[in-house]
């Protein structure tokens, strides 16, 4: 009994400092931590479910599609999957030429934890629109439509692509093609083609926790298609999307000019 | 040594700084050239990517310069409790940081304090 107690005081001492609220007054230097919204820290218990019989995946997520591939796969895994070119192209990129740092969108695939994002169902019963609204990175939005249409037969190629989804059971599948191949598709920069056909399974696996299975399909890039799981995890009930406007002050990729105050207007490559 | 501005050795502990979802911060900022800036306040820029906070450092012949620290995003600071005025131009402080690679005054920052010593939350840069 006294083991007991002596581990449950344990428990509460090392818990307790990261159950208050940060406030910039009172607090002191926190390196690594993230910087999303706080996560919700509810009793775990199951997904809620909306009238027409569907999962309620609505509200303020964070992370989800973070790790870069080579991470989840292995390099060696990932390395097999390459076709030359593919491998050539990967080896040759430089981080700092990742178009993300110039703002641009980090296409479907990536959704950094130190952002929150919002899935909205619309209407929130026998939804026709799922939209998916990004704070980060160029504080965008992805549309899935879920009124049963198909595919355009020759989509023009966009950094979202064209997405179309369904339930199967309690998990919301998205399908996605018409992508171009501008984005780089982790931080790793894992090359693709406009072949890229994406299908992501998301499956609510607790009321805190979305995970996200997807299949990555690009014959243009990969010898055959594989999968990579992404957990993204709830904000905290009152936790918000913030405006958040990458191309306003970015000053990455201009750092010679010895004046330091002189702004930095960055183009894209 | 000028005043004002110190240059430490390594701060090991420091090198723990994860990699930002942003930037790689590294690519920007040299983890070997840890500083220690005391000044005022003259700028701050409340923008995204990353916030800029300008600080004038005054050495003994009374020359300025202005250095160019940046912070993480906006959502990140209110997230941290920030806001806007939280260290308003005229505030005297400390700022811990890592130099730039091509222009030391543009730097990262690590640590902010206020002239008391008291410390603001700093969340990692990047977003």
């Amino acid at each position: 009994m006294k083991k007991i107690l002596v581990a449950a005081i344990a428990v509460i001492g090392l818990t307790a400092p990261f159950l208050s609220q940060p406030r910039a007054q009172e607090l002191p230097r926190r390196l690594g931590g993230e910087n999303g919204p706080r996560r919700a820290t509810e009793a775990k218990r199951a997904a809620p479910k909306l009238a027409d019989g569907t999962v309620d995946l609505s509200g303020i997520w964070t992370g989800g599609g973070d790790a870069p591939i080579p991470r989840l796969l292995g390099k060696e895994k990932l390395d097999a999957l390459m076709l030359p070119w593919a491998k050539q192209k990967m080896a040759s990129l430089k981080e700092a030429d990742d178009p993300y740092f110039y703002c641009m969108p980090g296409g479907p695939l990536r959704i950094t934890g130190g952002f929150a994002w919002r899935l909205v169902q619309h209407p929130s019963e026998h939804a026709k629109y799922i939209f998916m609204l990004q704070e980060g990175n160029a504080h965008s939005f992805r549309q899935i439509f879920m009124d049963g249409r198909k595919h355009p037969d020759d989509p023009s190629p966009t950094w979202f692509g064209h997405s179309i989804g369904r339930w199967e059971g309690n998990t919301l599948v998205v399908d996605t093609v018409g992508l171009n191949d501008r984005f780089w598709l982790d931080s790793a920069g894992t090359p693709h083609t406009e072949q890229l056909h994406l299908i992501e399974r998301y499956t609510r696996t607790d009321y805190n926790t979305l995970q996200r299975v997807v299949t990555i399909d690009d014959p243009g890039t990969f010898t055959k298609p594989f999968e990579v799981t992404y957990t993204a995890k709830l904000g905290e009930p009152n936790s918000e999307i913030i405006e958040y406007f990458c191309i306003e002050n970015n000053q990455w990729g201009d750092r010679s000019n010895t004046d330091a105050t002189a702004p930095s207007i960055p183009i894209a490559k | 040594m000028k005043p004002g501005v110190l240059v430490f050795g390594l701060a090991l502990s420091a090198l723990a700084v994860r990699v930002s979802a942003h930037h790689s911060w590294t690519a920007e900022y040299d983890a070997k050239k840890p500083v220690t800036v005391k000044g005022v306040v003259s700028k701050v820029e409340w923008t995204n990517p990353h916030t800029h906070f300008y600080v004038d450092v005054t050495d003994a012949a009374g020359k300025v310069t202005t250095w160019n620290f940046e912070m993480a995003s906006t959502p990140a600071l209110e997230r941290g409790g920030w806001s806007r005025k939280t260290l308003p131009v005229g505030t005297p402080v400390i700022v811990e940081g890592f130099a730039g690679r091509s222009v030391a005054e543009r730097a990262i920052v690590t640590s902010f304090k206020g002239a008391d010593g008291k410390e603001f939350f700093v969340p990692k840069l990047g977003n």
